[in-house]
């Protein structure tokens, strides 16, 4: 094959899904490679840190999602427009990168529905409330018509976007303290090539 | 002179530590850039914790606007001066093994709270069953990394990048408490050993606050 562009993940958007839609967005081919667990149990071995996502580009191999999904964001004009706006794109990613690690034992909880409570009630809503005050203040003072950071769009703006939409989906009113930054995501997938994406691409749980 | 001008000003603030927030320390004492070196104590923070936008240390100022996020920080001042590898690929490697040592830090922080008696706990049970299986986890990778660039002293590329600085303190940090740790890991070393002897860094190192981490 002709592509210079391998990404290999598990056959659901997870860490992945970000670097695809960068794909898309630029109008870029790639295999999108998208593995069995039987398949990854052999190729484990042979990727750079055992895990996944990895990108290969002209056969050499790329790992860490945020790694790549920067690498690629840089490549295709997604990483904000100076190298200040690149730095903010990048502290806003770490942030929500500390909130969803924080957040994701309660929202994937699967017990009794009063234990489910006391995780939203005591882990997840006072996570979501240190970060999304912060992630605000960052959209105020670095964002502009409808993204995070800069006039236009970047990896963190795709990757916020793709994290509110399973909240919006799966925990409806978790986010309606924060209005401005739900005007921004929906603004960020609204984006007339997103969309198309959004529509066509596999349909997983996650 | 019209240069200076036009250099920002800088100023670091982080607690009395090492920490992630050193390699941002060694990136400008690397380059020769002046930077103030803001260091608060504990006994500080609470009255100055609201002048910092996000409530957290470190934060880098660049011409008096605050910056937090020390892998961010570093990784900005590595782009600026250049210790951010030769290519766009060689970046992204950089990158991709600053994220992995900061998942070494999470499996090994557990070691470290009872270790520094911040969490109660078995230290030696602590050191065997989380500190050690991380360094090994963690280290196997990273030595194998050094090995595939050509044992060169360098984990990519070949001249000095943040990643190269940060394992250097990992390492000095976890020896002192875990002393030997390394010795299974000699390219891992020969990195830490090229750092150091920069004279520039190997002065700072004699001369900065000494602190556990």
């Amino acid at each position: 094959s002709m592509l210079r562009y391998k990404l290999i993940y598990f056959p659901i958007r997870g860490r992945g899904e970000v670097a695809r839609q960068l794909f898309y967005l630029a109008g870029v081919p790639f295999k999108d490679d998208r593995i069995t667990i039987s398949e990854w149990s052999s190729l484990k071995a042979k990727t750079p840190f055992g895990q996944l996502p990895v990108l290969e580009v002209d056969g050499h191999q790329l790992a860490q999602s945020f790694a790549i999904f920067r690498y690629l964001a840089q490549e295709f004009g997604f990483a904000g427009d100076s190298p200040l706006e690149a730095l903010w794109v990048d502290v806003t990613a770490d942030q929500h990168k500390e909130y969803e690690n924080k957040i994701k034992p309660a929202l994937r909880f699967q017990g009794s529905e009063e234990e489910k409570e006391q995780l939203m009630r005591n882990v997840a809503e006072p996570a979501r409330d240190k970060y999304f005050p912060l992630l605000e203040k960052i959209a105020e003072e670095h964002g502009s018509s409808g993204h995070f950071v800069g006039a236009s769009l970047t990896w963190v703006d795709l990757l916020i976007a793709e994290h509110a939409s399973i909240l919006l989906k799966q925990f409806p009113g978790f986010l309606d303290r924060y209005p401005t930054v739900l005007a921004i995501v929906d603004a960020i997938l609204s984006t007339p090539k997103l969309k198309e994406w959004l529509e066509k691409r596999p349909d997983t749980a996650f | 002179p019209v240069s200076t001008l036009a250099m920002p000003s800088y100023k670091l603030s982080e607690f009395d530590t090492r920490g992630l927030a050193e390699v941002s320390r060694q990136l400008f004492i690397l380059s020769g850039t002046p930077y103030e070196d803001n260091r608060i104590s504990k006994d500080q923070w609470p009255a100055l914790k609201e002048k910092y936008g996000f409530g957290e240390l470190p934060v880098l100022e660049v011409d008096g606007k605050q910056i937090p996020q020390s892998l961010a920080i570093a990784r900005y001042l590595a782009k600026e001066f250049g210790f951010y590898g030769a290519n766009a690929f060689e970046a992204a490697w950089i990158d991709a093994l600053a994220d992995q040592a900061k998942d070494f830090i999470s499996d090994i922080h557990p070691y470290f709270a009872i270790a520094m008696g911040m969490v109660a706990g078995d230290t030696d049970k602590a050191k065997a069953e989380i500190a050690l299986p991380a360094i090994k986890k963690h280290f196997d990778l990273f030595e194998k990394v050094a090995k595939d660039n050509g044992s060169n002293s360098h984990f990519v590329g070949s001249n000095f990048s943040y990643f190269d600085i940060l394992i250097s303190e990992f390492v000095f940090s976890i020896d002192s408490f875990l002393p030997g740790s390394f010795d299974a890991f000699p390219t891992v070393l020969a990195v830490r050993a090229k750092v150091t002897s920069i004279p520039a860094i190997k002065e700072w190192i004699e001369k900065r606050p000494k602190t556990v981490t």
